[in-house]
């Protein structure tokens, strides 16, 4: 009899896990707020080459789009591995969750490696922030970003900690690191468009 | 908990003004306070001719600069055993004496630049003692500022048994308040408010001595009162 | 009847010494000495002796002189926030290490800078212009001391179990941290956007630093209201007298 009664409140039970946000609420305030602050800075930027169209038109020809490309499929390779992670953890298979984190990691860990190669040939070249003003936007928003990889990559370790030891892993921890790591990835494509193909 | 290691670093107080009185003493810049008024060509010819006491001063005070850092140590650990609500007073007197601390010390390497190269341009010179001065009287804001949140501790203190006689608040904001006339010097060149006159040096000088006199006092009766109860701040 | 006081007097005092100490702050270094809004680092030498000859760069000293002990109570109330989180002491001495440092390198040495200039007649325009660089740089270019102070108020908020202060004020105050990485290209630039005086690194960050005062503090204020009694330091002490009149409480 109580069976049957549970059952009538199954649905509504089932409804619930549709409205959640992932991760915490509070995360997603970050987010936002950081994609505005970048949404500024992003703005500034269309404002002073609109200031300076050719200075930036022969900046930008300098920069190295071969480097910028391959990091934007290492980024991209790097949330799809973390998108596969996060539903195998809700699907309660931390194994290959961690599996896949673990693929994450190596190749969000690919993205600061392979800007050296792009930045320091640049630097030793002469091209530095000072350079001019299309070189300071550039390095600057590109060097916040990298700040922003490096902190993702620490959050990840510590997702694939907790998937590791934890004897239930918390879903909103690894949903709240998804998110962040997802933000990091969306910025980069609106840099990656803004500094090295926007002609 | 014993009170042995507040006891000792409060003993390294009187040897510690000891030295900062004989540095006082043999400060060429001391005694008599250098005027305001000279021009840059007498700051500089000072400098060269008194460069060895300077110099010996400066090293002195760099490296005693610190010393009465233990007696206002085991001041905020006693203002922490005070029962007001918070650590807040505790530690925005820490913040205090660290910051009057480095601008002592800033004053102190202003002053043993000018006399390191003796022939340096004379304006750098002058350049330089201004900026000691202008050092030396920074600590007079962060001095008030720390008084008056020990006052507010012991004025706020609910204990039935208070850490502090309520005339030790009383005379820390004297203090504070005979100290204000210094934070003028900048503003006048002669009188006794510039940084040489009655007011912001002799007056300073001899108000933070007799305060630190007593506040050893003070605080010596403070932590012999404390027996084996423990300190709050953490 | 004896009105009781409140027991929470020393947060509320120091609290109220906030808003007061950034009002005569906001005071000294705008309408007093128009330092602030940044003048250009590509002003003409004439312009840059003029002003920092000007009397009322002095008068900016005195005041903050009397005043910038209220720094480290300001910094004081942050930490006693802190204390009553449940992460480790280390957040606390961090934040205050940081404070203790970030007051003199990034407030009283700057301010100096310009008084400096304005205390005697005569000195070269290469001085003022030193001192006018050194001022401005110090004062908008220091970094460090405050990057370690947001990293650990920010990391001790999101740590805490206790829920002191919400979770997306934590967050908010990451990117006080990244104001700070915002305005280091002050160092490089003189002129455009990123200088001293620029709309990304001057403009933007204080929009974004003046709006975390604001709402840190408002948060601090519901904190101190809401801390119940049986929690705070002195709540174990029984007031067996009133200590005004002397009268059983």
């Amino acid at each position: 009899m109580t069976n049957v009664v549970e059952g009538i409140d199954e649905p509504r039970r089932g409804d619930a896990p549709r409205g959640h946000v992932p991760g915490d609420a509070s995360m997603w305030f970050f987010v936002i707020g950081d994609l505005l602050i970048f949404g500024i800075y992003f703005v500034g930027y269309i404002y002073y080459r609109g200031q300076n169209p050719d200075l930036f038109l022969h900046s930008q020809a300098r920069l190295n789009v071969d480097v910028g490309a391959i990091n934007t499929v290492v980024l991209l390779t790097s949330s799809l591995f973390v998108v596969l992670g996060t539903t195998a953890a809700r699907a309660g298979n931390p194994t290959e969750a961690l599996r896949r984190f673990g693929v994450a990691l190596a190749f969000g860990a690919a993205f600061p490696v392979l800007k050296m190669f792009e930045w320091i040939p640049e630097i030793t070249a002469g091209i530095t922030p000072g350079t001019n003003l299309f070189f300071m936007f550039y390095f600057v928003m590109t060097g916040l970003h990298l700040c922003h990889v490096l902190l993702g990559l620490v959050i990840l370790c510590f997702v694939i900690r907790n998937l590791k030891t934890a004897a239930t892993p918390k879903i909103s921890f690894v949903e709240t690191g998804a998110t962040y790591w997802h933000m990091v990835d969306v910025l980069w494509l609106v840099l990656f468009a803004a500094f090295y193909l926007m002609r | 908990m014993n009170t042995k290691g507040q006891r000792i670093l409060l003993w390294t107080a009187p040897p510690a003004v000891a030295l900062l009185a004989l540095a006082y003493l043999l400060f060429p810049v001391f005694s008599p306070p250098l005027s305001p008024t000279l021009s840059a060509e007498e700051v500089a010819a000072f400098f060269r001719d008194n460069a060895t006491g300077v110099l010996g001063v400066a090293i002195l005070c760099n490296l005693i600069a610190g010393s009465l850092i233990p007696l206002f140590a085991v001041t905020a650990v006693q203002i922490s055993r005070v029962a007001t609500s918070s650590v807040v007073l505790t530690y925005a007197y820490i913040i205090c004496v660290g910051v009057g601390t480095t601008a002592f010390i800033l004053a102190d390497y202003c002053w043993g630049m000018a006399a390191f190269r003796p022939e340096r341009d004379p304006e750098l010179v002058s350049l330089l003692n201004d900026m000691a001065w202008f050092f030396f009287i920074a600590p007079v804001g962060t001095i008030i500022v720390q008084n008056l949140c020990f006052a507010l501790s012991v004025y706020l203190d609910e204990r039935p048994d208070p850490i502090f006689p309520r005339w030790a608040a009383h005379f820390n904001v004297v203090t504070a308040v005979l100290l204000v006339p210094s934070a003028f010097s900048i503003l006048v060149k002669t009188g006794p408010l510039a940084w040489d006159g009655a007011l912001s040096f002799t007056l300073r000088l001899v108000t933070f001595a007799a305060y630190i006199v007593v506040m050893f006092v003070v605080l010596r009766r403070a932590v012999n009162n404390q027996g084996s109860e423990r300190e709050v701040l953490v | 009847m004896t009105r009781r006081r409140s027991r929470k007097l020393d947060q509320w005092i120091t609290f109220w010494s906030v808003p007061f100490f950034f009002t005569i702050f906001g005071l000294v270094f705008v309408p007093l000495s128009w330092m602030m809004p940044p003048r250009s680092p590509s002003a003409s030498t004439p312009d840059i002796v003029a002003f920092m000859q000007s009397h009322n760069l002095l008068v900016a000293c005195v005041l903050l002189t009397l005043a910038y002990g209220l720094a480290p109570v300001s910094n004081a109330v942050y930490l006693m926030q802190i204390k009553r989180m449940s992460v480790s002491p280390a957040f606390r001495y961090t934040l205050m290490m940081g404070a203790i440092t970030g007051a003199i390198v990034g407030m009283l040495f700057p301010m100096f800078c310009f008084g400096l200039g304005a205390f005697r007649p005569g000195y070269s325009p290469a001085v003022l212009s030193m001192l006018y660089d050194f001022g401005y740089l110090a004062f908008i270019g220091s970094l460090g001391c405050f990057c370690v102070m947001w990293m650990a108020f920010g990391l001790a908020i999101l740590l805490d179990k206790n829920n002191v202060l919400p979770k997306w004020l934590g967050y908010y105050t990451v990117w006080q941290y990244m104001s700070e990485l915002m305005a280091a290209p002050v160092w490089i630039n003189k002129s455009g956007p990123f200088a001293w005086n620029g709309l990304m690194t001057f403009w933007f960050a204080t929009a974004l630093y003046v709006s975390w005062q604001l709402v840190v503090y408002t948060c601090i204020y519901r904190s101190i209201k809401k801390q119940p009694e049986a929690e705070l330091d002195n709540a174990d002490i029984t007031r067996t007298r009133d200590s005004r009149t002397g009268a059983p409480a």
